[in-house]
């Protein structure tokens, strides 16, 4: 029977052509929609790496005019101080701009021997850093004051860089970077997922602040107890104030940067998860018509079969599985192409983002095709074949 | 062979009630070829769909082969028109998408048969009708009497034992009528097939052993 049916929807190609077109579309469209769905919710399993709550974020504008490195030095240590100093306050760190959950990124590239890597967020960091956001160290160990008198400068990256640069070799100790601005690798930590719950942690390399300097100190980032309330803020920003003497401060919560860096994730796919829906309805309704129409059209048809002998399930079941035998080609079209996805590496994703995508988008059209065509089946089961002949 | 009793049809609607057959009796022998004339709308196609097992009568039973048919399911009154009966319709019905050989397959699809098999049989019964050089052709590259004879072909694959026969001649000219009667008489004669004919024409049913007339839904001859 599928033999004959092959012939049937062969033999009547031009027909079904718009028919496997509209099935296509849908399949390439739903895949795109799993797609960023699967991605994140990988993304979404994968633990964040750090603890955002009770960190606050300052911004400020840094406009000392010390020039003498020590005593820069000593003016930075003596306002991390006097932060660290107000009873809330558990930890504090000087920090680049690129904290957590803010859409700032330093990238550059890291080398190791003949391994060149992209895209990597250079991080410019204080000693307590880690502790403030604590972080998981899985080799090594944090910046510390051994690190004042090293030659080569430590560097500290995470466990995806790790794996990249040196595969299961040995991290500790091997020098990376360009010759001339090598680092010294101290320490490896835990991915951070520092664009969101639903964003990958990308690459990332953490690099000592420099004491005597005031490039990348933008931040302060600062590890408070359950206790800092709406007067503590208001205190904070006077002590942050009167330290800088400009009006360029800002306290950000860790956790209202996270809202808003999951939004700018989430709202975009939501649109697109709305706009797909009305695409599926459209598709299920074009489905749900073209196959009444041709039950209408076939009636004559159907009426014979019952004639010579299929039952009303069985013209249901040949109208069934014709729908899925079209989808099947459909299918078939829509794979080779989303295929090309992983085979060429389009997105960067990882290949099991794109095959899971690809098995959900099957499932879903196949379903949707079943759903459509099982109630005009029904339908043509219910013909009976002496009115549908004589209507032919 | 076929044993209509008190055999009554009435088409209900809304508003209107329809007598379409009104206490047929009729008694079909093995080998016999009946024709059933009557004017249209006299009830001879209802009295051949009910024979066939197409539609069921409002009163009366139905013996086929010596098998009362009433109480038949869908699935087992599909599976007895399968086995027992061949259609012939004024229409042909053949499924145009599909070539000549597989036109005539299309009864044994509902059978345990293989493709082989079905193969082999289609080209016989093709080859009883004189097309068994159209076995590729589609439907619309045929003439009126070929398209009867690929139906005539479908009816007799399955080697029913009943022929029912709507007006077969009715869209042909008159040579190809009698082309296709002739075809028809010689199933009923070298095969043994009974034959029932629904016809308007008083010539081909004078060929035939026995007529039957309809008027108003009720058997006048």
């Amino acid at each position: 029977m599928i033999k004959h049916l092959f012939k049937l929807i062969w033999n009547k190609k031009k027909q079904n052509f718009l028919l496997i077109t509209e099935i296509f579309v849908s399949f390439m469209v739903i895949f795109a929609v799993f797609t960023l769905v699967v991605n994140y919710y990988q993304n979404f399993k994968q633990p964040m790496g750090f603890e955002y709550d009770r960190v606050w974020v300052i911004n400020y504008q840094s406009d000392v005019k010390i020039k003498d490195k020590d005593s820069l030095d000593t003016y930075y240590k003596t306002m991390l101080g006097n932060i660290k100093a107000m009873p809330p306050v558990q930890e504090v760190s000087f920090a680049s701009s690129n904290v957590p959950f803010s859409a700032n990124t330093h990238m550059n590239n890291a080398d190791y021997k003949k391994v060149h890597v992209n895209r990597v967020n250079y991080y410019t960091v204080g000693d307590t850093y880690d502790k403030v956001l604590d972080m998981k160290l899985t080799e090594g160990r944090w910046f510390g004051k051994q690190d004042d008198a090293a030659t080569v400068k430590p560097t500290i990256i995470n466990q995806s860089l790790r794996q990249q640069l040196f595969g299961s070799g040995k991290a500790i100790g091997e020098k990376i970077g360009a010759e001339g601005s090598k680092r010294s690798v101290v320490g490896v930590v835990q991915d951070v997922k520092a664009k969101g719950d639903y964003q990958e942690a990308g690459l990332a390399m953490y690099e000592r602040i420099d004491t005597s300097a005031n490039d990348g100190r933008g931040r302060i980032l600062v590890k408070i107890n359950d206790k800092a309330d709406a007067a503590f803020e208001s205190r904070l920003y006077k002590l942050m104030a009167g330290n800088s003497n400009n009006s360029g401060i800002e306290i950000e919560h860790l956790t209202d940067k996270r809202k808003s860096a999951n939004n700018l994730t989430l709202v975009p796919m939501i649109i697109l998860l709305v706009v797909a829906s009305f695409l599926i309805i459209n598709v299920a309704l074009g489905l749900f018509g073209v196959l009444w129409y041709n039950i209408n059209k076939r009636k004559g048809e159907i009426g014979l079969r019952r004639a010579i002998g299929a039952s009303g399930n069985s013209v249901s079941g040949q109208l069934v599985t014709e729908s899925m035998i079209l989808a099947t080609l459909a299918l078939m079209i829509g794979t080779f192409f989303a295929i090309q996805f992983p085979l060429l590496n389009v997105f960067g994703l990882a290949a099991s983002v794109y095959l899971v995508a690809i098995a959900l988008s099957i499932i879903f059209i196949y379903l949707l095709v079943l759903v459509c065509s099982l109630y005009p089946g029904k339908q043509a089961a219910a013909i009976l074949p002496a009115v549908a002949l004589h209507e032919e | 062979m076929i044993k209509l009793q008190n055999i009554q049809k009435v088409y209900r609607t809304d508003t209107i009630e329809t007598l379409a057959l009104n206490g047929i009796n009729l008694d079909i022998a093995k080998g016999e070829f009946l024709s059933i004339m009557g004017p249209s709308g006299c009830g001879k196609s209802t009295l051949l769909n009910i024979m066939g097992l197409l539609d069921m009568p409002s009163k009366g039973s139905i013996n086929i082969s010596d098998q009362t048919t009433n109480n038949l399911n869908d699935k087992q009154l599909a599976k007895f028109r399968n086995h027992k009966l061949g259609f012939i319709f004024q229409s042909y019905h053949l499924i145009g998408d599909l070539q000549v050989l597989d036109n005539v397959e299309l009864p044994l699809l509902y059978r345990d048969t293989t493709a082989k098999e079905r193969k082999r049989l289609a080209t016989e019964a093709l080859e009883k009708v004189g097309l068994s050089n159209r076995l590729k052709h589609f439907p619309k590259q045929l003439s009126g009497g070929q398209r009867q004879r690929v139906a005539i072909a479908r009816a007799i694959v399955g080697n029913p034992e009943i022929i029912l026969a709507d007006e077969p001649t009715g869209n042909l000219d008159s040579a190809m009528g009698n082309e296709i009667m002739d075809i028809l008489l010689q199933l009923n004669r070298n095969e043994g097939t009974t034959i029932v004919m629904v016809t308007h024409d008083e010539s081909m049913a004078q060929k035939t052993h026995r007529l039957v007339r309809l008027f108003d839904g009720s058997q006048v001859q």
